[in-house]
């Protein structure tokens, strides 16, 4: 299904353009604007999700590698499964963008990035709203990639969403996921308060190289624990 | 109208049937006949006319590594739907339902049309040898990888073909195709019957099926999902009773061929079959059909209801750079052309590859591709060779204008078959061997043309007749000949004119002006396909006042549009700048860069321009990137402003002085298709002063090692962003070095580091784009 875009963040933006508090001048500034409005014009976001039954700390049904994932579920009884994307038109307008101003498209690039992050950022928010009403907690989200759940999970859970034929959502031959700014994610739903940590980098398959880790900062400003 | 009725969903009723989740239901026949005939069965005596065999997936890619081979799967579910099928004493058909591929085809995804095309080939071999009555190819949302499978089936079957797309409710696929376009490309390449499945239930399909009862008059096809699903356990809700109350909606507006998609069972087409017994009464009726001929893309029609510019910029003909472009494979180079042209109100793009000593046929298949990439335009395939029209036509995904075919025998019948098979519209010259000089004349072949055309089945809606302009300072008469030429044909034979207008001026001064006269005059007569340059603002001026004074323009409402906006853009254009070189590069002002530049040439040589400002200015940028001074966006725009520098710069030096710095190849390797790093390192390189030869993303090896040697370039660039194709760069490097030719290479992606550099064997890693024009500096120098 279609889903809203939440506002695409100028500060968040930059982050993914690894700004570092240079001068941005009025040039700049009215180019940002204008790559997030056109990300924001041309992305039709798309969201897909299904609660599956966890048993003995595993999705049931599905063969997840690894112990980050039973570590994450262990006192989940179902977990939500979702796939989100932010569609083809976004990925048209990046294509078009590379060709025209490639300045614009490390913009455009970095703009749909956020703009997916906050799409599934939103979906998280409104999914606890309503299990804290069943008192029920959710666990940080999880994507293939993060530890030691191998970035191929993705395969799983797509079939399992069937998400080519409910969101448009594939995945080429080498794995990776198409239309390009596209999420998978696991999410564990426990009668237990859960201790999120997902800003901790330790799960970061980017972590060796992040440049924020380096400055001693993180990428997604606050902290949730 | 006697209806058809269809069978409802496979996969449902096979769960409960014992299928696993993730199990393929192709496979679960194999393990359990009974289980699927059962349904089958069910459904003949619910009352399906037509069964859908249980081959959905049954395509090699999907059966990769389970055993079993599509022949298999596809003859022994072939032979349970015939078995179920002869279970009642009535004729019921059994169609081969074939599925998407399940991975995205090009530019989204890496699987070609070629490889497409050739998995459908099989399927639909293997479906004609086990008996199926037709193919219904089912639930596709790239109109590309449907056309690849109709075209496989037409070329290698002789079945007939039906075919559905999925559709969101806003009455567009996935990929962004449209009811109208679906329906002028299937119609072009001669599907039996089109039409919408699953997705949504009845009620939503509805409203889209009424809009696409008046775009075909093809028996249309509506098997909707049993309304939508719950979102957390994917059940359907809907009961049979609901699902045929709504259906019967159909049934009115004339739609003939019914049935169920996802969540349907036996139940649900009994109660299908039970509401009535044919089509409403008044369906033909209220089913009006608007014969509006056009042509299309994947995601939007241009009906000939109007007039449409046809941009001819991608014409190397006089063109030197775009000439140059083409030799060079330069994609982007035509790219840009086709988004400007686009973005000037081109409705349509004429297509010409035509260079001397290139395989144009080739070239072809790569621009029609490398412009459908990034713009949503119709195009006209503009060939003399029916060789590189064919591949046109093939590769274009939509319908599109072949330009052109004209009076001569020959001529027609080589080219007028190839444009029936496509469904394409035809251009036709009025001229045979020689030119055209009375009015008489030009009506004499456009008859023929006409006569010839519809013997071969084009449509009469679909041939546009070019008059011919001839020009007015060699044969002034031929103008006015030409205006009535035009007047005839598109009064009297009440067929689509278009015209090169621009030629009329050819040799006079201010060309446009006349050329901008004639069009008013030509359009006045009746052209509506007019072909011209869009980015010539005297031309579109004139094409825009014409709009306006005809009432095209409702109101004038573009007219104002496009004048109110010419004036406030005004004062901006004469910016005067006192800005150096320098500045102007670090602020990344591509204009003030050029006008610093421009300022510099007046007392300086160019050579001494690039060595004394542009290249240290660049230094200076490269300095600030490093100690965070400057980030990305910043570092782009300031390779972007000395690029205009560097344009102006190369204009004003002979060709002798011209040479780059040194050639680079830059790929993003086999598997990978995230390209945006290539591209800024490529952007940067290149307002280095190297010539990049860019070979694009998800390059295979053998193309890196065959480039490299042919262009003799001794620095290859290499981009993956993923560890899994950080393998297929470790293969190509390996390659570069077994072919024994001199290379240096530098990689760069999201997952590498300098260790993992080294141990692919890359000689270089670098880190981002500046760093990237250091090592090019030290190879190259």
């Amino acid at each position: 299904m279609e889903v809203k875009l939440p506002e695409i963040r100028k500060t968040e933006v930059l982050k993914y353009l690894g700004y570092n508090g240079q001068e941005l001048g009025s040039a700049l500034e009215e180019q940002l604007r204008r790559c997030i409005d056109a990300v924001a014009s041309f992305a039709r976001p798309r969201l897909t999700y299904r609660i599956f039954d966890v048993k003995n700390f595993e999705i049931e049904g599905l063969k997840l590698e690894g112990n980050d994932i039973r570590e994450l579920l262990k006192s989940s009884k179902q977990a939500i499964i979702m796939a989100a994307t932010l569609g083809a038109e976004a990925e048209a307008l990046l294509r078009r963008t590379e060709v025209s101003n490639m300045s614009d498209a490390v913009i455009t690039d970095s703009a749909q990035s956020v703009a997916i992050e906050s799409v599934c950022d939103a979906f998280e928010a409104k999914m606890r709203i309503f299990y804290r009403e069943e008192n029920l907690y959710l666990t940080d989200r999880f994507s293939p990639g993060y530890g030691d759940l191998p970035l191929d999970s993705q395969r799983l859970l797509m079939d399992a969403l069937q998400t080519e034929k409910r969101i448009g959502l594939a995945v080429t031959p080498s794995g990776m996921m198409v239309p390009r700014k596209s999420v998978t994610c696991i999410i564990g739903i426990s009668d237990r308060a859960q201790k999120l940590e997902r800003s901790g980098c330790g799960t970061c398959m980017m972590a060796e190289k992040c440049v924020y880790r380096k400055q001693g900062r993180v990428c997604n400003g606050q902290n949730h624990t | 109208m006697a209806r058809t009725i269809l069978d409802g969903a496979m996969g449902t009723m096979l769960q409960s049937l014992g299928l696993g989740i993730g199990e393929k239901p192709e496979l679960f026949a194999l393990r359990n006949p009974e289980a699927v005939l059962s349904v089958q069965k069910d459904y003949v005596k619910a009352g399906s006319d037509v069964l859908y065999s249980n081959t959905f997936g049954a395509n090699r890619k999907k059966l990769e590594g389970t055993g079993i081979s599509t022949e298999e799967a596809i003859e022994a579910n072939l032979k349970i739907a015939r078995e179920a099928a002869e279970s009642e004493n009535r004729k019921i058909k059994v169609a081969l339902d074939i599925g998407p591929i399940g991975e995205l085809m090009e530019p989204l995804g890496t699987l070609s049309f070629d490889e497409a095309y050739d998995i459908f080939r099989q399927m639909v071999i293997c479906g004609q040898k086990a008996k199926a009555n037709l193919v219904i190819f089912e639930t596709f949302t790239d109109l590309q990888e449907l056309r690849a499978a109709v075209l496989a089936a037409k070329e290698n079957t002789s079945l007939p073909v039906w075919a559905t797309m999925s559709f969101e409710e806003n009455g567009r696929t996935f990929t962004g195709t449209d009811l109208q376009s679906m329906a002028m490309t299937l119609d072009a390449i001669g599907v039996d019957a089109m039409g919408i499945n699953c997705s949504l239930g009845p009620d939503e399909i509805l409203p889209l099926m009424q809009r696409l009862r008046t775009y075909t008059e093809k028996p249309l096809i509506a098997k909707p999902n049993a309304g939508l699903p719950d979102p957390k356990t994917g059940a359907y809700f809907i009961t049979p009773a609901e699902f045929s109350e709504g259906m019967s909606k159909f049934s009115d507006i004339g739609i003939e061929i019914l049935g169920g998609c996802c969540g349907t069972t036996p139940a649900f087409i009994k109660a299908l079959k039970k509401a009535s017994g044919s089509t409403g009464k008044e369906a033909a009726g209220q089913a009006i059909t608007k014969k509006i001929s056009g042509v299309c893309s994947a995601a939007k029609a241009v009906p000939f209801d109007r007039i449409n510019v046809i941009g001819e910029r991608i014409n190397p003909t006089g063109k030197k750079k775009l000439r140059a472009a083409l030799a060079a494979h330069d994609l982007d180079f035509v790219r840009k052309l086709a988004m400007e042209q686009a973005q000037a109100g081109a409705s349509i793009l004429d297509i010409n590859v035509g260079i001397p000593d290139a395989d144009e046929s080739a070239l072809m298949k790569e621009v029609v591709q490398a412009v459908q990439s990034v713009v949503d335009l119709p195009l006209m395939i503009d060939s003399s060779d029916p060789k590189a029209i064919e591949t046109g036509l093939r590769y274009f995904c939509g319908k599109a204008i072949v330009n052109s075919v004209n009076a001569e025998d020959a001529k027609l019948e080589s080219v007028l078959p190839i444009a029936e098979k496509y469904g394409a519209a035809v251009v036709g010259l009025a001229m045979d061997k020689a030119l055209p000089s009375t009015v008489e004349e030009r009506m004499q072949h456009a008859k023929k043309i006409l006569k010839k055309a519809t013997e071969a089945g084009i449509r009469k809606e679909d041939l546009i007749i070019d008059a011919l302009t001839l020009t007015i300072s060699a044969q002034q008469d031929q103008a006015r000949n030409t205006l009535e030429a035009v007047r005839r044909i598109t009064g009297d034979l009440k067929l689509h004119a278009t015209l090169g207008v621009s030629n009329v001026a050819f040799g006079l001064p201010q060309r446009n002006r006349i050329a901008a006269s004639f069009l008013t005059m030509a359009l006045q007569n009746g052209l509506d396909l007019p072909i011209l340059n869009p980015n010539d603002q005297v031309m579109m001026d004139a094409l825009s006042a014409y709009q306006a004074l005809s009432g095209d323009d409702r109101d004038c409402q573009n007219y104002i549009e496009r004048f109110s906006q010419a004036e406030e853009e005004k004062p901006k254009a004469n910016q005067n700048s006192e800005m150096t070189l320098e500045e102007a590069i670090l602020k990344g002002l591509g204009n003030e860069a050029r006008l610093a530049t421009e300022k510099l040439l007046e007392t300086t040589e160019p050579m001494k321009v690039i060595d004394d400002y542009l290249i240290p200015a660049l230094d200076r940028v490269g300095d600030l990137y490093e100690s965070q001074k400057l980030f990305l966006p910043q570092l782009i725009n300031a390779a972007n402003a000395a690029g205009k520098g560097f344009d102006l710069l190369k204009s004003r030096m002979k060709k002798s002085t011209t040479q780059s710095k040194g050639k680079i190849i830059i790929a993003t390797v086999e598997g990978d298709i995230h390209d945006i790093g290539k591209n800024i390192v490529k952007v940067v390189l290149e307002n280095y002063g190297y010539q990049v030869i860019d070979l694009g993303k998800d390059v295979p090896v053998e193309t890196v090692v065959k480039r490299t040697i042919e262009e003799d370039a001794h620095l290859v660039a290499l981009s993956a962003l993923m560890t899994t194709t950080v393998q297929s760069m470790k293969r190509t490097i390996e390659a570069l070095k077994a072919s024994g030719h001199q290379c240096v290479t530098m990689v760069g992606g999201a997952v590498l580091t300098e260790e993992y550099a080294k141990a692919i064997g890359a000689d270089y890693y670098s880190k981002d784009p500046k760093q990237s024009a250091d090592i090019a500096r030290r190879v190259l120098g």
